[in-house]
C-alpha cells in the first residue's frame, strides 16, 4: 500500500549526507533537466498534475507559469514552516533527505528562471534546519549549487520566529522581508507573489521534493499513481489514538479507513474509532461513519464537507471528549491568530474562553449560541483563511457532536 | 462611468476605490482602518457592503468600481454583519466613555448608535491591556480602547518613515507600542492622535480640558510657515475665560497637507490665546504722529492679503516707506510640509510689490523719525531711543513707552493667504469677536 516516491531514501542510514545521497540516485534528474528548455519543464509539471502539498492543493504548473511570465528578479521560496498540529511530514524530508529538496529547488529554479532560493524553516525545527544547512554546504562544495554550478543558484535557510501564521505564504514573505508576519490582502487578479516587489514562487517542501521524480521519469510516470484529479502521492501521516503513528507515503485515492487500518494498525488499544480530523488541525472533523466512506483525495473529502489539507490525520477514539478536543484546537487558534482582522483577533479569543465554560460544565445555552454566532462572524470576513478555517473546525464539531456540548450545559 | 449605491446612481471613474467614491459622495460607510491618506489595510472589516452578483459581503476599501456595479449598504443582512463585527470590536473594550477624551468624536460610539444597540453577550472575562501609557510627543496610549486599525503604525512607518510605533504580540494580546527604551519622537508625531478613530491615542495637550461637544469650529489656515496647511480651529467661550482656542485639527486638503499638520504648527494655537490685553493708545494721538516727517513702516509677512493692502494704502496716503521682511529659518524646512520660509503670506507681499530688501530697510531705519510696526517680531520688543514708535500688535505686549494698538489675531479675522506654491486660500473668523478690533477696522479710522 505504501508508494515511495518522495520517501524512497528515508530508511537508508545517513541518507542526509552527500555521499549516501549520490549513491542512492540523488541529483540524477539534473541530467534530464538541463537537456530540456525551462518551458518544457513547466509543461511537464503542468501535465503531471502536481498539486501543492502545503494544504491548498493548487496546481503547481500554473503557479510556476505565472512566476516565469512575470518580469523581474525571480525568487523561489520554499515553505518549511510546518507548524500545524497533526502535520509533520516536511520535517521528514528536511532531516532524512535534504538533498532531494535541494535537487527539487534546482529543477524549479531552472524552470522559472530564478537564481535565488530561500527555505523558510519553522523556528522550532532547529535540529532539522542544521541538517538541511549541512546538506546545502555539501552541495556548494560539490558545485552542485553556487556560482560555479552548471546552473548558478544560491540557497539560503531562513529560520522563522515560531509563528504558525508565517506558514501562510504572504505572511511568510512579509516575515522574510523583515516585517511582522501579517498576511497581505489578496490581489484581485491571479499574479505571482511578491518579495520586495519582485516575483516570488512559494511552494511547500513536499511539492518541491516531488519535482525530481517527475523531471526524471516524466509526467505520465507520476500520473500512474493517484486519481485523475489528484495524481501522484502524498506523505500522509497518522497521529492521535492510532497504534502506529507516523508518516507513510501513499498514492491518492485510497480508502481512508483502509489506510488507517493497514498502515497505522488501527485504533490504539483496539478501541472503536470516534472520528478523524483528516488533514491537519485546520480541516473539519469526520465522524467514524464518514471515515468508512472517505477516500484520500481532494475531491472525495470535499464532497464530505471537509478538506484533504496536508493529509495529516488525527484519530480520536470512542473515549475521546469532543469538547476537550475542540478546546485543544481553539487554544491553538487563539494563540496563533496574527491579530490583524477583527473577527479573527477577537473571535478566536472569545470562542476559546467560552469553551472553558463547557470544560467546567458551567456553560449556558447562551454560550452555545455565542459559539455558533462568533464562528459565523469568523467565516469569510478576513484577510487570510485562518479564521474561516477555525470557523470550519468549530462548525464540524458542532455539526457532528453537538450532543456532547449540550451535556456540558448546566 | 456610473454605479448605483442603494438605488442612487453615482458618477465615478473606472478603477476608483468604492470606499473613496462613497466618502467623496457623503455616503455613510463605517470604517476604522481605511484612511484616504494612508490607504487600505483591510483589517477592521467594518466597511462591508453587498455587491450584486458576489456571494459574500465585500469590504468597500478593497473593491474597485466597475461599470454598472450595484452596491447595497443597507439591508438586514449587511446590518447584521456590521453589528457582529462591531460587537467583536467592542468585546474587550473597557467602555470607559465617560472618562474618555474621544467621547463625542469616537467612531466606536458613532457606529454603535448606527449598527450596534445590542446588550453585551460577553460571559467570559475581558482581556486586560495597558492604560495611560506615555508614548512621547504629547501622545498618550490606552491599549484597551484600541481597535488595532494600524493607522498610527502605518503613519510612522509609511508617512514619516520614523517607525517608532509597532504592533506587539499576536491575536487578542496584540497591542500598539514603542520598542523598550524608545519613544514616539518625530516632528509630526501628534498626527496619530487625530488619525486614531477611537480614544486609544489622545493628546496630553488637549485631554481632560474640554468636552468636544462644547466646541465650535472655524475653518482656517495655519500661519506657522508658508505651506498654509488647512486647519480647523476648535474653540469655545467659557464662563471664566474669554473665548479660548483649544486646538488645531488638520482639515483635509489633498493638494497641500492631506490630513496632516506638523506638531509645531499644531501647537501654535497657544499663541492665539495670548491676544493684546492692554488699553490701546488714542487714535487722535496717532493722527498727530502721522504728521512727522520721516516715517517707516514694517509689516509682518504673516498678515493677510487684506491687512497688507490696508497697510499699503495707509502708507501711500501718508507718505510712509513700507517694508516687509520674511521670517526665514534655515533649520525649519524638511522637504515635506515644513518650509524654511516661516512667513504665512510672503507671496502676497511680493504680489503687492512691497519692498522686502533688508539693506534698504536698515538704511531707512537709521533715518526714520517715526516707526510703525505691524506685528513684525523683529521690532516688537525693540527700544528705539529718541525715535517715536507705534506698535500694532495681535499679541500681548507689556506696557511700553511708545504707542500701542491691539488688533484681532487671525482666529478672529477673515482673510486671504497665498502659500509657497501660489495657492490662494481663505481663512474665516470664529463666531466670537475679539475685544480688539480687526486691523482693517483700526486703519479705517485713520482715513
Ligand atoms: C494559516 C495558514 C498556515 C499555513 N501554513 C503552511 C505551512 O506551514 N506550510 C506550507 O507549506 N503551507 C502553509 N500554508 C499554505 C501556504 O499559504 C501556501 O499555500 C503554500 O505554501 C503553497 O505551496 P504549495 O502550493 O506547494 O502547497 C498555510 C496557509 C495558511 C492559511
Ligand atoms: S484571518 Fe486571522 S490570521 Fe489571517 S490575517 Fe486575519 S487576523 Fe491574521
Ligand atoms: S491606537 Fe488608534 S490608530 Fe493606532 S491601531 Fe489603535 S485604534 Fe488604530
Ligand atoms: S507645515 Fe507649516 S503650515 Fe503646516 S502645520 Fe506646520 S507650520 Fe503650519
Ligand atoms: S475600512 Fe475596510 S476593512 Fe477596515
Amino acid at each position: 500500500m505504501i508508494t515511495k516516491i518522495v520517501s524512497k531514501n528515508f530508511e537508508i542510514l545517513n541518507s542526509h549526507t552527500m555521499a549516501v545521497a549520490l549513491e542512492n540516485g540523488r541529483y540524477a534528474s539534473l541530467e534530464n533537466l538541463f537537456l530540456q528548455k525551462p518551458r518544457e519543464i513547466i509543461d511537464t509539471i503542468s501535465q503531471s498534475g502536481l498539486r501543492g502539498k502545503g494544504g491548498g492543493g493548487a496546481h503547481a504548473g500554473s503557479k510556476w507559469q505565472l512566476a516565469a511570465d512575470t518580469q523581474g528578479t525571480k525568487y523561489l521560496v520554499v515553505n518549511a514552516d510546518e507548524s500545524e498540529p497533526g502535520t509533520f511530514k516536511d520535517r521528514q524530508i528536511l532531516s532524512k533527505d535534504p538533498h532531494l529538496l535541494i535537487e527539487g529547488i534546482i529543477c524549479t529554479c531552472y524552470a522559472i528562471g530564478s537564481h535565488i532560493s530561500y527555505i523558510y524553516v519553522r523556528g522550532e525545527y532547529e535540529e532539522f534546519s542544521d541538517i538541511l544547512q549541512s546538506a546545502i554546504d555539501e552541495a556548494y562544495e560539490k558545485n552542485i549549487i553556487g556560482s560555479g554550478a552548471q546552473y548558478p543558484l544560491d540557497i539560503t535557510v531562513h529560520r522563522g520566529g515560531g509563528a504558525y501564521i508565517c506558514g501562510e505564504k504572504s505572511a511568510l514573505l512579509e516575515s522574510l522581508e523583515g516585517n511582522r508576519g501579517h498576511p497581505r490582502l489578496k490581489p484581485h487578479t491571479p499574479q505571482a507573489e511578491s518579495y520586495f516587489g519582485e516575483p516570488a514562487l512559494v511552494n511547500n517542501v513536499e511539492t518541491i521534493a516531488s519535482v525530481p521524480f517527475i523531471v526524471e521519469n516524466g509526467a505520465e510516470a507520476y500520473r500512474a499513481y493517484g486519481t485523475e484529479k489528484s495524481p501522484g502521492t502524498l506523505l500522509f501521516a497518522l497521529s492521535g489514538h492510532v497504534e502506529k503513528p507516523g508518516v507513510y507515503e501513499a498514492e491518492f485515492g485510497l480508502g481512508m479507513w483502509e489506510y488507517i487500518h493497514t498502515l497505522g494498525g488501527g485504533v490504539k488499544n483496539g478501541k472503536m474509532l470516534k472520528a478523524v480530523i483528516p488533514g491537519g488541525a485546520s480541516t473539519p472533523i469526520l465522524p467514524a461513519h464518514l471515515v468508512q466512506e472517505a477516500k484520500l483525495d481532494y475531491e472525495s473529502l470535499k464532497s464530505l464537507g471537509t478538506e484533504l489539507g496536508t493529509g495529516g490525520m488525527i484519530l480520536l477514539d470512542e473515549d475521546a471528549s469532543m469538547v476537550k478536543a475542540l478546546k485543544n484546537l481553539l487554544r491553538f487558534y487563539h494563540h496563533e491568530s496574527c491579530g490583524q482582522c477583527t473577527p479573527c483577533r477577537e473571535g478566536t479569543s472569545w470562542v476559546d474562553k467560552t469553551l472553558d465554560k463547557f470544560i467546567a460544565k458551567t456553560a449556558t445555552t447562551e454560550d452555545l449560541k455565542i459559539l455558533k454566532s462568533v464562528s459565523k462572524s469568523m467565516n469569510g470576513k478576513t484577510i487570510c483563511v485562518f479564521a474561516p478555517a477555525a470557523s470550519g473546525v468549530i462548525n464540524g464539531f458542532l455539526k457532528h457532536f453537538e450532543n456532547e456540548f449540550l451535556e456540558c450545559i448546566q | 462611468m456610473r454605479i448605483t449605491i442603494d438605488d442612487i446612481s453615482i458618477e465615478c471613474e473606472e478603477g476608483e476605490l468604492l470606499i473613496d467614491v462613497m466618502l467623496n459622495n457623503n455616503i455613510n460607510i463605517p470604517h476604522f482602518c481605511y484612511h484616504q491618506d494612508l490607504g487600505a489595510d483591510g483589517n477592521c472589516r467594518m466597511c462591508m457592503v453587498e455587491i450584486k452578483g458576489a456571494k459574500r459581503p465585500q469590504i468597500a476599501c478593497d473593491t474597485f468600481v466597475k461599470e454598472n456595479l450595484e452596491v447595497i449598504t443597507k439591508s438586514e443582512n449587511i446590518n447584521e454583519v456590521k453589528r457582529s463585527i462591531l460587537e467583536l470590536e467592542l468585546l474587550n473594550h473597557p467602555v470607559d466613555c465617560p472618562i474618555c477624551d474621544q467621547a463625542g468624536e469616537c467612531k466606536l460610539q458613532d457606529y454603535y448608535m448606527d449598527y450596534g444597540l445590542y446588550e453585551s453577550h460577553l460571559t467570559t472575562p475581558k482581556t486586560k491591556k495597558g492604560k495611560a501609557i506615555e508614548l512621547g510627543s504629547n501622545v498618550m496610549l490606552d491599549q484597551e480602547r484600541c481597535v488595532l486599525c494600524t493607522r498610527c503604525t502605518r503613519f510612522t512607518s509609511e508617512i514619516t518613515k520614523t517607525g517608532e510605533l509597532g504592533i506587539i504580540g499576536r491575536g487578542d494580546s496584540a497591542r500598539v507600542g514603542v520598542a523598550p527604551g524608545h519613544e514616539l519622537n518625530n516632528p509630526y508625531a501628534m498626527n496619530v492622535v487625530e488619525l486614531c478613530p477611537v480614544g486609544a491615542l489622545t493628546s496630553k495637550d488637549f485631554r481632560f480640558k474640554q468636552r468636544v461637544w462644547f466646541l465650535d469650529t472655524s475653518k482656517s489656515i495655519c500661519h506657522g510657515c508658508s505651506r498654509g496647511c488647512n486647519i480647523s480651529i476648535d474653540y469655545n467661550e467659557t464662563k471664566y475665560t474669554r473665548e479660548k482656542i483649544h486646538r488645531f485639527r488638520a482639515r483635509r486638503n489633498a493638494r497641500i497637507n492631506q490630513s496632516f499638520l506638523c506638531d509645531y504648527g499644531r501647537l501654535s494655537y497657544k499663541e492665539l490665546n495670548n491676544s493684546f490685553k492692554g488699553t490701546s493708545s488714542s487714535i487722535e494721538d496717532l493722527k498727530e504722529l502721522l504728521k512727522e516727517d520721516k516715517k517707516l513702516a514694517l509689516a509682518s509677512p504673516s498678515l493677510s492679503l487684506e491687512q497688507l493692502q490696508a497697510i499699503q494704502t495707509l502708507c501711500q496716503t501718508h507718505n510712509i516707506k513700507l517694508f516687509c521682511l520674511a521670517y526665514y529659518d534655515e533649520s525649519f524646512g524638511d522637504g515635506w510640509l515644513k518650509t524654511n520660509d516661516k512667513s504665512a503670506n510672503l507671496a502676497s507681499v511680493k504680489k503687492l510689490g512691497i519692498c522686502t530688501c533688508q539693506e534698504e530697510f536698515d538704511a531707512a531705519l537709521q533715518e526714520a523719525e517715526l516707526i510703525l510696526n505691524f506685528d513684525h517680531t523683529l521690532l516688537k520688543h525693540q527700544e528705539f531711543g529718541n525715535k517715536k514708535s507705534v506698535q500694532f500688535t495681535s499679541t500681548h505686549l507689556p506696557p511700553a513707552c511708545g504707542y500701542c494698538f491691539g488688533f484681532a489675531n487671525f482666529a478672529h479675522d477673515t482673510g486671504t493667504l497665498i502659500n509657497c506654491e501660489g495657492i490662494t486660500q481663505k481663512f474665516y473668523a470664529t463666531r466670537f469677536r475679539d475685544k480688539n478690533p480687526s486691523l482693517s477696522e483700526l486703519l479705517e479710522q485713520l482715513r
